[in-house]
């Protein structure tokens, strides 16, 4: 029989919308989870699939030593896609000339990711390439073309081996950011590489074995593989790591969607928590009628149980086909868009949408509901009462325990989930001490007040403490939106100056000394932006404090003892492009030491990272070996490089006085917008020479992924707003509720409607301006700390919030509760008052 | 004796010391007996109703209705009584604004498991004169037509006892007469006993018995019985 009242109850209380805001909140917050969740995972699958390009794999085992063969098909046999990929340094011979070169044997299958290009002459259109070098033939870079004075067709000498070059290599999906540092490359069959002679037992030598296939696969693979790694000679490298500009955008991008999705589900939630209590205390009444009518506490507790079960059951299934809906919409949007295919869903998200209705309906509602169960029949004649309170504290628990729940279904990650929630705690607790605060501020200067002022400022005061906690959800709602805004907003600016319009899209390299001024003038005179000039001396570095490191090796050292080797500092294994400069260059930061300025003594500055890998500071000294002449200069000052400003960026910058006398290649680069590039023939023919890089491609493949992300982060940012809204109603209602009874005295002693209507709006106008004010100064903070410890952004000040968080929370929460007050007082009294009855 | 009280008492603590609501009362009332209790506001007539139901717990002394002593029952076994023995109507009526007039009439009965709920319900909305208001919800209602919907609600379960606060106390004059003859009417009918608190002086005179609440001390009216 219960079942039948609960079942009435439900389907009249839905129909006659009393039902709305909870029933909108377990929506919103199925909604919510299960498009973010099922959105974020086809787009971080899809970019992982897009940027696995720029590995040529989805992961990478790069070793000093062959690699197994037994790892190699265990990998197969999890079917994992693999192939091997040898990259060394050698000297190519081409008739009298010769150069250094990066060679690189690839296996069948290579690369499992992206694609290669050639072309059939140096600088012609290029084309997918199909299949890998046959025997006997290599594709070589179009630099190498004119150091090696190349046609297609001729030979070249690597190793002991001949190799016939066939192709011009225009685009490797591996070639990396570091356009500089590398000499030109040349690709030859895998199957040739014994042949050469050159791979020896301690050559310097990067085996690497490509994997690419499903997630899970790799996941258990790696799993498997990590174990017998050994640091010292292997390293495994997923699209996320690195330092490329792209990892750093997507592990931001990452961070941001998985952050942004949190505070939405956190909003959602409360959305519920507000809703459910609404919900329960609705209920007062009819618990206490049931009861004076002799129904059974167990009878009770069966019908509002199944109520509410039905209740969060129908909106969970309304929130599954709007989240469904609303994902696949915003996937066609931007599949469309930006033409790629994002893979389907998983199972996870309808099942964490679904949880999190299900978790925060029944847990939210525990203690209300306990509540609601527990009145007493005397309420029929003494509406005052309302139960026992003595197990608040469960509530507390109940509400913080699913948040906490929450937070780590949603992210799987301790640490964040317990840095969120303890966090979220703090500035819980000191919201409510602030907020008290201010209300008893305001009330001090709302006595000089006009009268709906007074009336607002009264209400404030008597409703502290209630106040306080529903200042602390519009705060909450207020923080996380602004918040999500802010973040928004760093994250798009800190890409767009990552990637300006005018970003170069063209190296130039190979410039000769003589040439420089001429080309310089030549830009100038053409209108092309271009940077500066950076002279480029090819150099090694042989030893630090006079301790000679492992460098080229010579036939010898081969020989001896392995142990003796890993001992000593290990050098480049190759020529480093040195460079002089009186200035520091743009996108470098001085980390110790000091910039030498107009300081002439011989000295090196040092990147900070290579610093770290060997070991030095400033005040080592380093040997360079140039053409034969060695000198020792000491490090004066260690400089952290921005790598992801696709820019020149060297290891070693030298004062101008310590290599300006050797003999030089100048490098650059320049921004040529597309519709101007049929022009570049024209700029360069004078300089036959120079060599051009171009960077379109990859900046196009990275600003796609940029657009992809900020699209995906609007989406998100839409449905946090959403969700910050819809607990900002929930909790206007409830506290609108909760002052009906004095609106009704009021209206019923004469007040006008305009008066109750402004005193109300001024009310709201207040909370919702003192929560802004806290909110901003709780986003602030949040923000300082996010900005520093997870999204490697600098700290900034956000004063335009300080306007706006106190300005948009007024205005926000004053409409919605002037507008759900304007609903009340259109009613007559007579209405009121039986609605009060 | 249906409802018997020997030393009832009420106090409550408040922060000026303990309020004696209701002093040690002693009350026999026969089944089928109409009784009125009077007296002004917070004299603490509805308190008495409040314990001779069972809604709330005396401080002292004793209520027993059919011979159980509702003092040594919990909660769950009072809930019981209520449910096979007494029905309810209150001055603000206390519809269940989500339900229709029916479901609402049908509630207590379906409670107590009764298979004829609806039946009874519509038999009962009829014989109050709302047969054709079945599906109306109580804010659909006027307050005269909310009140017989309570009427029907507290006939549902052919209760022995009827308690009534302030019945007419939310109605115009007019329309409180009407409800007035509607529930001694009702009452007539069913045999039930009445015990009805009001300050209507008219309304109690309706009833075979009059007390009067003063400051918490219950006394018999001593009437003409002509």
């Amino acid at each position: 029989m219960w079942h039948k009242i609960s079942w009435r109850l439900l389907k009249h209380e839905l129909r006659r919308g009393e039902l709305t805001i909870m029933a909108a909140a377990i929506v919103l917050s199925v909604t919510a989870v299960l498009s973010l969740a099922l959105f974020t995972d086809r787009l971080q699958a899809g970019l992982t699939e897009r940027s696995a390009e720029f590995l040529a794999a989805d992961r990478v085992l790069s070793s000093r030593r062959e690699v197994s063969e037994d790892w190699i098909s265990r990998a197969q046999d999890e079917g994992l896609q693999t192939a091997q990929r040898v990259v060394f340094n050698s000297m190519a011979f081409a008739g009298e000339q010769l150069a250094l070169v990066d060679v690189k044997a690839v296996s069948d299958g290579y690369p499992l990711r992206g694609e290669l290009r050639v072309a059939d002459q140096p600088y012609a259109q290029d084309r997918l390439a199909t299949g890998l070098p046959a025997a006997g033939e290599a594709w070589v870079a179009a630099a190498l073309f004119q150091e090696l004075q190349l046609e297609v067709g001729d030979t070249i000498e690597i190793g002991d081996s001949d190799f016939n070059v066939t192709r011009v290599l225009t685009y490797e999906p591996d070639v990396g950011f570091s356009v500089f540092t590398d000499s030109p490359n040349v690709l030859i069959n895998y199957a040739e590489l014994d042949a050469t002679g050159l791979i020896q037992p301690g050559s310097r030598v990067r085996f690497n074995v490509l994997y690419a296939g499903d997630a899970a696969a790799l996941d258990a693979y790696e799993e498997w593989l990590r174990p017998q790694l050994n640091d010292d000679t292997h390293n495994w490298r997923s699209v996320e790591d690195g330092d490329s500009p792209l990892a750093r955008s997507l592990r931001r991008a990452e961070r941001f969607m998985l952050l942004a999705s949190l505070l939405g589900v956190v909003l959602a939630a409360t959305a519920v928590a507000v809703a459910a209590q609404r919900y329960c205390q609705r209920n007062y009444d009819v618990v206490a009628i049931f009861k004076t009518m002799g129904a059974q506490r167990r009878q009770i507790q069966k019908i509002f149980i199944l109520h509410l079960l039905l209740l969060t059951t129908f909106s969970i299934g309304i929130g599954v086909v709007l989240g469904w809906l609303i994902q696949s919409q915003v996937v066609d949007l931007v599949a469309k868009y930006f033409d790629v295919n994002l893979p389907a869903g998983s199972g996870r998200g309808y099942l964490l949408a679904i949880g999190t209705g299900l978790v925060s309906a029944v847990m939210f509602t525990l203690y209300p509901l306990l509540r609601l169960v527990g009145i007493p029949p005397l309420r029929v004649l003494n509406r005052q009462l309302t139960g026992t309170d003595r197990l608040r504290w469960l509530h507390w628990v109940a509400s913080g325990g699913t948040i906490y729940l929450l937070l780590w279904l949603y992210s799987q990650q301790w640490l964040l989930s317990t840095a969120l929630f303890v966090g979220g705690a703090l500035a819980a607790v000191l919201l409510l001490l602030v907020g008290r605060l201010f209300i008893r501020a305001s009330r001090q200067a709302g006595m000089q007040a006009g009268s709906a002022w007074r009336l607002a400022m009264a209400g404030l005061q008597r409703r502290a403490q209630a106040n306080s906690v529903q200042m602390l959800s519009f705060s909450t709602a207020i923080m996380l939106l602004l918040l999500v805004l802010a973040l928004r907003h760093e994250l798009l600016a800190d890409w767009q100056r990552q990637l300006p319009d005018d970003a170069p899209n063209y190296f130039l390299v190979n410039v000769a000394q003589g040439d420089v001024e001429q080309l310089q003038q030549r830009f100038v005179e053409r209108n092309v932006e271009a940077d500066d000039m950076y002279p480029i001396v090819p150099g090694r570095m042989t030893a630090v404090n006079g301790v000679p490191v492992v460098d080229e090796v010579s036939k010898e050292e081969r020989e001896s003892d392995a142990e003796v080797q890993s001992e000593q500092r290990e050098g480049f294994g190759r020529e480093l492009s040195l460079t002089w400069r009186d200035t520091l260059p743009p996108n470098n930061e001085v980390v110790a030491g000091e910039w030498w300025g107009d300081n002439a003594e011989p000295q090196v500055s040092i990147e900070s990272e290579v610093a770290e890998r060997m070991r030095v500071g400033v005040g080592d000294e380093l040997e360079f070996n140039i053409g034969g002449e060695v000198f020792t200069v000491p490090i004066t000052s260690v400089r952290e490089v921005n790598w992801g400003s696709l820019q020149p960026n060297f290891f070693m910058i030298f004062n101008t006085s310590t290599l300006e006398d050797f003999p030089a290649t100048y490098i650059s680069s320049f921004n040529l917008p597309e519709e101007r590039k049929k022009e570049l023939y024209e700029l360069f023919k004078p300089f036959p020479q120079v060599s051009l890089i171009d960077l379109d491609a990859i900046m196009d493949q990275l600003r796609d992924v940029i657009e992809q992300v900020s699209v995906a982060i609007l989406f998100v940012l839409i449905l946090v707003i959403v969700a910050g809204i819809l607990v900002l109603l929930a909790q206007v209602q409830a506290s609108l509720e909760e002052r009906e009874k004095e609106l009704v005295i009021l209206r019923t002693l004469g007040a006008p409607a305009k008066l109750l209507s402004r005193a109300v709006t001024y009310e709201f106008v207040i909370l919702g301006a003192i929560s802004g004010l806290i909110a901003t100064l709780a986003m602030e903070l949040s923000l300082y700390i996010l900005q520093t410890q997870v999204f490697e952004l600098g700290a900034t000040f956000h004063w335009r919030f300080w306007l706006v968080g106190p300005l948009a929370g007024a205005v926000i929460v004053g409409l919605m509760g002037r507008l759900a007050c304007a609903r009340l007082i259109r009613r007559n009294t007579a209405q009121l008052i039986r609605r009060l009855a | 004796m249906l409802i018997q009280t020997t030393r009832l008492k009420k106090d409550v603590e408040t922060s000026e010391g303990i309020l004696h609501i209701l002093q040690p009362t002693d009350l026999q009332i026969t089944a089928g007996e109409t009784v009125a209790i009077v007296g002004a506001s917070g004299s603490g007539k509805s308190t008495l109703l409040s314990l001779l139901a069972g809604l709330d717990l005396a401080s002292a002394g004793n209520v027993s209705i059919d011979n159980v002593n509702l003092g040594d029952l919990d909660e769950e076994q009072r809930a019981k009584v209520r449910a096979d023995k007494i029905g309810f109507i209150f001055q603000s009526f206390l519809l269940i604004p989500s339900l229709t007039a029916l479901e609402n009439v049908m509630l207590p009965a379906e409670l107590a498991g009764n298979k004829d709920a609806e039946k009874q319900a519509r038999e009962l909305l009829t014989k109050v004169g709302l047969g054709d208001r079945l599906t109306h919800y109580p804010n659909q209602l006027s307050g005269g037509e909310q009140q017989r919907v309570a009427i029907a609600r507290a006939f549902v379960g052919t209760p022995k006892i009827l308690f009534a606060d302030e019945p007419t106390g939310n109605l115009d004059a007019a329309t409180g007469h009407k409800v007035e003859d509607l529930l001694f009417q009702m009452n007539e009918e069913s045999g039930t006993t009445l015990v009805m608190v009001t300050h209507d002086s008219e309304l109690a005179e309706r009833c075979q018995r009059v007390l009067r609440m003063e400051a918490g001390q219950l006394t018999e009216v001593e009437r003409d019985v002509a």
